[in-house]
């Protein structure tokens, strides 16, 4: 889009702002329905068991009870949010809290007594509570019983996941998930002149989405309607129906607002009993998730371990880099989608330093007796980008290079190929840019080249962290939306994506005001109701302004195309003639004939109706978002205390829609990432696999008082794949946080941290160490 | 929780109306709210004090809802996030939270808002650091709290009659 534009580059309020702030918003939990039941779930108390014996008669016979749901009634048919393999209930039991019956009572009180009145006799099986040991030769297996192959439909799960079966997900036995590989490392390591070798282990955390997930289903008349907390309500719709045995238009999936999700709100067990709950006992039945639950019954990021070496010339060209990754993934059957992380983890990095010309990463993804794991906020990249960035940092310490012109140099170029996107070629690369402006912001000249420079217990230093992410342009992902101009010329857009919090309704709005002409106040609609809106993948890898603003602004490119067509019929002229503006097709040469877009619609005899749909399968260019992350910190020697006292995250978003919303969405994803910097991981026994923190408190979110003074920098240069030229942001804004601070930790108190989360006895620990290796 | 309940009949006057609600003992304010009386806006994320999303004024004074036994309001003046105003009528609070992208999600918003009514009728002229350490009972996943700061602050100053 050429010239001045109207609407799109500003910071119009959100859609939704009014609503949220004065409690009227309806978000599943606050469904209220007359003789509604309240659902709990039984859950289960160990890491791997068989149910030997389950009685509920004793649940049953309490007052106000309805139904007690056990895997011996729930059809074995199989659903999932990933690809669809697992059943709604099993005998198998994989997790602590894994889910072993469902009730459904008067209220909330009464579910849960009756939950406890449920008799079951366990029978425990051997569990596997640690990723390394669990892929290693002789391990217990983390699941005995697996899908019947039967149940499982074309297009469900890939063939690469079905076959033998040990702990490590995919299936060359004994080997890894994943290898991404060229070139020859030991040549690599051969020519380069200095070689750095670490560990890093991260810990397995949970988005912590404020809101609990909750689903309140409805069956009546073989229909059944669900308002639940996903974002991925068309993947709920044909769970639901398939194990309903109902067809996908007899289900309605409301998703509209959920209070946060970021990645992990995704169809669930939850979601199906209730849905089989509300059929079983004709009334409409809730489940609103307990913080336990919530941290528990999710998709966390895996706990990782890598093992990383990387070499270098003198003159700063990477030679080699080889990773060997354990990535927990928990207790899915067939692995959730934890071969995709495993190959994104593979890849990514390895695109972003395109020039290094050797290069094995080996992912193991092992299934364990933990929570599951997914994809949450920076799905991958946070994943991977702690260890490379901590490295890169290092290597550029060890042939005395500024550490921001080492990447330069190593970095990906626009139309380079990518492992990430087999056949795809990168579209823009501003992320010199990106480093660049950030650089200018945090004053990168401050900082000393020697390490520990400052005298004193505190010592302050400064680093930085470069990373490539997801801006929408996942080919797995579709996005379809609709245009409508209605017979009174009001313009609707309908788009099947949830809003949890990113307020994309506003940016969508934003592109189709901008292709009418008219204020965003003037686009209406609904999104996220399977029974209003056309298809939408959700809000995954940051792909709503990307994937569903091409296909909305498509849509409203059609809608304008036919109403220009019709105007032109009732005028007889070329439609090339008109112009769309202000509600209203004017002619060019005639500055006061004009028609009203709901006479136009009139005279159509029908709403006019545009559509639009993107999916990147086919395209050749791939659009990514690049970043650069830089803190500047304190390190307390005494007490092993970081203390951030400033954080610059700067984005290459090619062009900010919304540019308060993009700032937003910065600033939100990087106090996240100082959360899995600093502070958040969850402890589990490791004998029995049960959680330790899983309250909200021990979760350890950062608080207000914990935020240092945060800089968002936005560099829009453009992306041509998009209509307005715009990249996702909001994940990517995670991703660089964490290893920026470990760098910054670095260049402070010259401690390199490799566990995350960098808490203090972890710092007091690796001081010890520089002081006994001291000379 | 409790197995034995017994039931009480409590009169709440919430948002200056007066409700008479059977209870149970182990019922919390936030259930009779949000599950008996329609009044969603207040919303739980915690279950047990650690976060502040379920955040109203009992007395003037803000409160956890989801930690505060129903019996124990009987009596008292409870305002919520709909007593406060609604989308005909905005308080300043809601108005700045609701334009400048304070609320993200906008779950933990009610509580942000309500603990920041409270400090406001104590503390009119709020510092920065006041603002944070009086909100710091609330916890937002979304925003980074720097938006939440700012509408606060400006919300203030409507209030004061300065913009």
């Amino acid at each position: 889009m050429s010239g001045e534009l109207f609407t799109v580059g500003k910071s119009v309020a959100p859609v939704y702002g009014i609503e949220k702030a004065t409690g009227e918003m309806r978000f599943p939990a606050d469904v209220n329905l007359p003789s509604m039941l309240w659902m709990k779930i039984l859950r289960s108390p160990y890491a791997h068991a068989k149910i030997a014996a389950i009685d509920v008669s004793d649940a049953l016979k309490m007052p106000g009870v309805a139904a007690v749901l056990t895997h011996k009634d729930v059809p074995t048919i199989l659903f999932g949010p990933y690809q669809n393999e697992i059943y709604s209930l099993d005998e198998e039991l994989r997790f602590v809290g894994d889910t072993v019956a469902a009730v459904a009572a008067e209220d909330w009180n009464i579910a849960e007594q009756a939950t406890r009145a449920i008799r079951v006799t366990y029978e425990t099986l051997a569990a596997v509570l640690d990723a390394e040991a669990g892929a290693a030769p002789g391990a217990p297996d983390a699941v005995l019983h697996y899908p019947d192959f039967s149940e499982i439909k074309p297009g469900d799960i890939r063939p690469d996941q079905l076959g033998t079966f040990g702990n490590i997900v995919g299936l060359k036995e004994g080997g890894p998930t994943v290898v991404n590989q060229r070139g020859d490392v030991e040549r690599g390591f051969a020519d380069s002149d200095v070689a750095v070798e670490r560990v890093f282990r991260q810990s397995e955390v949970n988005a912590v989405s404020h809101e609990p997930r909750a689903c309140v289903a409805v069956y009546e008349n073989e229909r059944c309607t669900l308002w639940c907390s996903v974002q991925d309500p068309y993947r709920l719709q044909d769970s639901a129906a398939r194990v309903l045995g109902l067809p996908m238009d007899a289900v309605r999936v409301v998703s509209t607002n959920l209070g946060g999700a970021f990645g992990v709100k995704v169809t669930g067990r939850f979601a199906i009993l209730c849905a089989l709950l509300a059929c079983k006992t004709g009334r409409p039945v809730k489940i609103w998730f307990t913080r336990e639950e919530e941290s528990l019954d999710s998709h966390n990021r895996s706990a990782l371990t890598h093992y990383v070496k990387a070499g270098a010339k003198k003159d700063g060209s990477l030679t080699a880099l080889q990773v060997r990754t354990f990535q927990d993934n928990g207790y899915w059957p067939f692995g959730g989608l934890g071969q995709n992380i495993a190959f994104a983890i593979s890849t990514r990095p390895v695109d972003l330093y395109h020039r290094c010309p050797n290069v094995k990463w080996e992912v193991f993804a092992v299934r364990t007796n933990y929570p599951s794991t997914g994809p949450y906020r920076g799905r991958a990249d946070a994943e991977s980008h702690f260890p490379i960035e901590s490295v890169m940092d290092e290597l550029a310490h060890r042939i005395h290079m500024d550490p921001i012109e080492f990447r330069l140099k190593n970095r990906i170029h626009e139309g380079d190929d990518l492992c990430s996107a087999p056949g795809k070629i990168v579209s823009t690369v501003w992320v010199e840019e990106a480093a660049r402006a950030g650089a200018k912001t945090i004053g990168w000249e401050r900082r000393s080249a020697v390490p520990a420079a400052t005298l004193g217990p505190r010592k302050r230093g400064i680093g930085m962290a470069m990373v490539i992410h997801s801006c929408g342009s996942n080919p797995a992902g579709t996005s379809e939306a609709e245009v409508v101009v209605d017979l009174d010329g009001r313009i609707s857009l309908f788009s099947g994506t949830p809003d949890q919090g990113s307020e994309q309704q506003t940016t969508l709005r934003q592109m189709v005001a901008e292709i009418f002409g008219v204020a965003v106040e003037d686009v209406h609609g609904s999104n996220a109701d399977t029974s209003t809106c056309p298809y939408d993948s959700g809000p995954f890898s940051s792909r709503t302004v990307y994937a569903t603003g091409i296909a909305a602004s498509r849509a409203a490119e059609d809608a304008k195309k036919k109403v220009l067509e019709q105007a032109a019929l009732l005028w007889k002229r070329a439609p090339g003639d008109l112009s769309i503006a202000k509600h209203a097709v004017w002619v060019r040469s005639e500055p006061l004939r004009k028609l009203d877009l709901g006479e136009i619609a009139r005279a159509a005899g029908s709403p006019i109706s545009g559509k639009g749909v993107h999916n990147g399968k086919d395209d050749r260019l791939f659009a990514y978002g690049f970043a650069a992350a830089f803190a500047e910190v304190e390190v307390d020697v005494g007490t092993g205390e970081v203390k951030i006292l400033r954080l610059v995250s700067s984005h290459d978003v090619g062009r900010a829609i919304n540019p308060m919303i993009v700032e937003g969405q910065i600033l939100g994803g990087a106090v996240q990432g100082l959360g899995y910097a600093l502070t958040e991981g969850f402890c589990f026994d490791p004998r029995t696999g049960t959680a330790l923190n899983q309250w909200f408190l021990d979760l350890r979110t950062p608080s207000i008082l914990d935020i240092p003074d945060i800089e968002p920098v936005v560099v829009e240069l453009g992306e041509p794949t998009h209509p307005f030229g715009a990249k996702g942001c909001s994940e990517i804004s995670y991703v660089g946080v964490a290893p920026a601070v470990a760098n910054a930790i670095y260049n402070a108190a010259g401690i390199r941290l490799t566990e995350l989360p960098m808490t203090p006895d972890r710092v007091l620990k690796a001081l010890q160490e520089l002081k006994s290796n001291a000379p | 929780m409790m197995d034995a309940q017994e039931s009480h009949n409590v009169t709440l006057k919430i948002n200056g109306k007066v409700h008479h609600v059977d209870v149970d003992s182990n019922w919390m304010l936030n259930d009779v709210l949000r599950n008996r009386l329609e009044l969603t806006g207040t919303k739980r994320a915690c279950d047990y004090g650690g976060c502040g999303s379920c955040t109203v004024l009992m007395d003037g004074v803000d409160v956890y809802s989801c930690s505060t036994l129903a019996v124990e309001a009987q009596g008292k003046e409870i305002l919520t996030i709909e007593g406060l105003g609604n989308s005909e009528n905005l308080h300043p609070l809601q108005k700045s939270f609701a334009f400048s992208y304070a609320a993200q999600c906008g779950w933990c918003t009610p509580g942000m808002i309500m603990s920041a009514k409270s400090l406001l009728d104590h503390n009119p002229k709020p510092t920065e650091a006041e603002v944070r350490a009086a909100l710091s009972g609330v916890l937002c996943r979304c925003t980074g709290y720097t938006s939440i700061v700012k509408a606060v602050l400006d919300a203030a100053s409507v209030i004061r009659g300065e913009t």
